[in-house]
């Protein structure tokens, strides 16, 4: 016998519920049980529970009462449990930070700016600025959201960021997201036939093509995994000192870490954006292995060389 | 889980009511549930239930039960045991259910049990889908958060080094939780990246200080990684038309921008951290070129030339 997570919800969940009922006495079931996420038979099993449990003594005038008569829901003689339990310091970071991220977002209304100040005011009192959440949208962002839930097919001109050219494509946009600071929509990628992930401050325009498809809302991802695929390329790299932090900053597996330095290895589905972290950490990296990625970065070099290697034009 | 959720019911009555420290002996010859046959059963569902009490909020303590401290029990402060009502109107928690529906930490929607507590959702209508996550950090920004509510100094490890700091802010910007904060030794005004911070424990002592008059944590967190440094210099950047739209947007009003004949744009940009400007432009491959001043321009063609 443990005390599972399932019963510290139960009992979260009874320690919310028993406050209102007492301050609301006589309210209708559906209410109960719409307000903290019941059903019917749960909130009975609940008000039992509460029915048998009481004071020590345990007698009838020590017990609780609870009862549903003609759909109105009764507790009495529980005054002890007649107010709301605190916020633990997560609970009270997650409502009010995602609170902070919708606001922040635009999505917001006056509503949730009022609900926003009170909440404040209670649990970080004179410090109002102390939760800060910066998830700003980029344009595009409500109308993909729009197509994925009405199932409509979007033409996307996307620019993809490992050759910098953009290609028009037709999409079924799955599900909007943001994680790390970047928006996607994941979506099948009827160019492409298959399955992709965009960047949506990559997209450039994005118009409904008026045709429609079925979502299926199991296919909403709220996250970016890299998946390996078999025209990946792969590069061992050595990092310096001063290029430490792409092994924090990038999946890539540490192959060695010593006073040499550290050997990453590193995979990517276009070889252009390894290249480009190589040439952005100059001598503190050095390629050890990995032919498509050295041709790509010797190939982004003299690019780049080629652009400077004129005196600056001004116009 | 019935008997559980009854004998946890029983003790909380109980502790809510007694007002006074009782013995962990006690307890058992009065709550109904607990056994008094055996000291080592009692004893493991004794200190699971207080575990289970703990992780739900309720602050359980342990007090002496008389002046002289010879015997010590177990008391539950009503005051702090209630929720401090920040009064929500109904209209106020529906937007507060739709807002815990859109965002998640770490994939999970947190914050379903504070809305319960604060009168629940009000409302079962399903909101828009955000989509948005705020990451995997959800533990270490929750203590930082309540080492920020309380007043208390936060310890952590940060790269290998332990860190004592009076915690003022936290803010999330491009995708991660910084933790603003000044040094205990030293007053200097931190930024920590809280994924980056490890075992991280808050003081015993509340109202350690009090956060300067009209402090903004935003201000300390940087928006471009370029940002960062003591002086700056405006740079000149010409973007290609198929990339000037991507830097427009970026920039944002950050820039100011002269839209060429050809699509292209030139903006202007202050910099005060070169290395990491330069690292940005590089992202535009041979498609942008800095104009000026020739420094910079150098600074990047030499970048680009080690081989």
């Amino acid at each position: 016998m443990t005390n599972s997570p399932k019963t510290a919800a139960r009992i979260n969940r009874l320690l919310a519920m028993l406050p209102w009922v007492i301050a609301n006495p006589g309210v209708h079931v559906d209410e109960v049980c719409r307000r903290f996420g019941y059903t019917r038979s749960d909130l009975v099993k609940d008000l039992n529970t509460v029915f048998v449990c009481g004071l020590p003594g345990y007698g009838p005038g020590d017990l609780m009462d609870a009862s549903i008569d003609d759909d109105e829901v009764t507790v009495e003689m529980a005054d002890y449990f007649s107010r709301p339990l605190r916020l633990t310091a997560a609970e009270a970071l997650g409502i009010l930070a995602s609170a902070k991220a919708v606001q922040s977002s635009g999505l917001g209304g006056e509503a949730l700016d009022r609900a926003v100040a009170k909440l404040e005011e209670t649990l970080i009192p004179g410090a109002g600025d102390a939760v800060v959440v910066d998830l700003p949208e980029p344009p595009l962002v409500g109308m993909l959201r729009t197509a994925a839930d009405e199932g409509a097919v979007v033409r996307i001109d996307h620019t993809s960021i490992a050759s910098g050219v953009g290609k028009v494509r037709d999409i079924e946009p799955w599900s909007v997201f943001t994680t790390l600071g970047n928006w996607y929509v994941s979506g099948f990628c009827r160019s492409a036939v298959a399955e992709r992930v965009f960047r949506i401050d990559r997209i450039r325009t994005a118009e409904a093509t008026g045709e429609r498809f079925t979502p299926d809302r199991t296919k909403r991802e709220t996250s970016i995994r890299y998946t390996p695929g078999d025209d990946d390329v792969h590069a061992t790299i050595r990092l310096g000192e001063a290029a430490r932090w792409v092994a924090e900053y990038y999946p890539v597996e540490v192959e060695a870490d010593g006073s040499e330095g550290m050997t990453i290895r590193m995979s990517a589905g276009d070889a252009a954006v390894i290249a480009r972290l190589l040439v952005r950490l100059g001598h503190s990296a050095t390629l050890v292995d990995g032919e498509a990625v050295a041709a790509a970065t010797e190939n982004l070099r003299a690019r780049i060389l080629e652009r400077y290697s004129d005196a600056p034009q001004s116009d | 889980m019935q008997k559980v959720i009854e004998r946890i019911l029983n003790l909380l009555a109980f502790l809510l009511t007694v007002n006074r420290p009782v013995s962990a002996d006690e307890i058992r010859n009065t709550v109904a549930g607990y056994d008094r046959d055996s000291d080592t059963a009692f004893h493991r569902t004794f200190e699971r239930d207080k575990a289970l009490l703990r992780r739900l909020g309720i602050p359980i303590e342990r007090e002496a039960t008389d002046v002289f401290e010879v015997e010590f029990g177990y008391v539950v402060d009503n005051e702090q045991y209630a929720l401090a009502d920040p009064g929500l109107s109904d209209e106020e928690r529906v937007a507060l259910s739709l807002a815990v529906q859109a965002v998640g930490f770490g994939g999970r929607p947190f914050g379903q049990e504070a809305l319960m507590k604060l009168g629940g959702g009000a409302g079962g209508t399903e909101g828009t889908q955000l989509g948005a996550d705020l990451g995997e950090q959800a533990d270490a920004v929750a203590t930082a958060f309540a080492a920020i509510s309380e007043r208390r100094i936060l310890a952590f490890d940060y790269r290998g080094a332990p860190r004592r700091v009076r915690p003022y802010g936290l803010v999330h910007r491009r995708g991660h939780w910084y933790l603003v904060a000044s040094e205990a030794a030293t007053g200097t005004i931190k930024v920590f990246r809280l994924d980056r911070a490890s075992a991280l424990a808050t003081k015993q002592e509340r109202n350690e200080f009090t956060p300067p008059d009209g402090f903004s944590p935003a201000e300390w967190v940087l928006r471009d990684p370029w940002d960062a440094g003591e002086e700056s210099t405006v740079a000149t950047v010409r973007f290609d038309r198929e990339v000037a739209w991507i830097a427009e947007r970026e920039l944002g009003s950050r820039a100011s921008i002269t839209p060429g004949s050809d699509g292209s744009i030139e903006a202007e940009i202050e910099v005060a951290a070169p290395s990491a400007f330069i690292g940005w432009l590089i992202g535009f491959g041979d498609q942008a070129e800095i104009i000026g001043p020739d420094d910079l321009r150098a600074q990047l063609v030499s970048l680009v030339s080690a081989i």
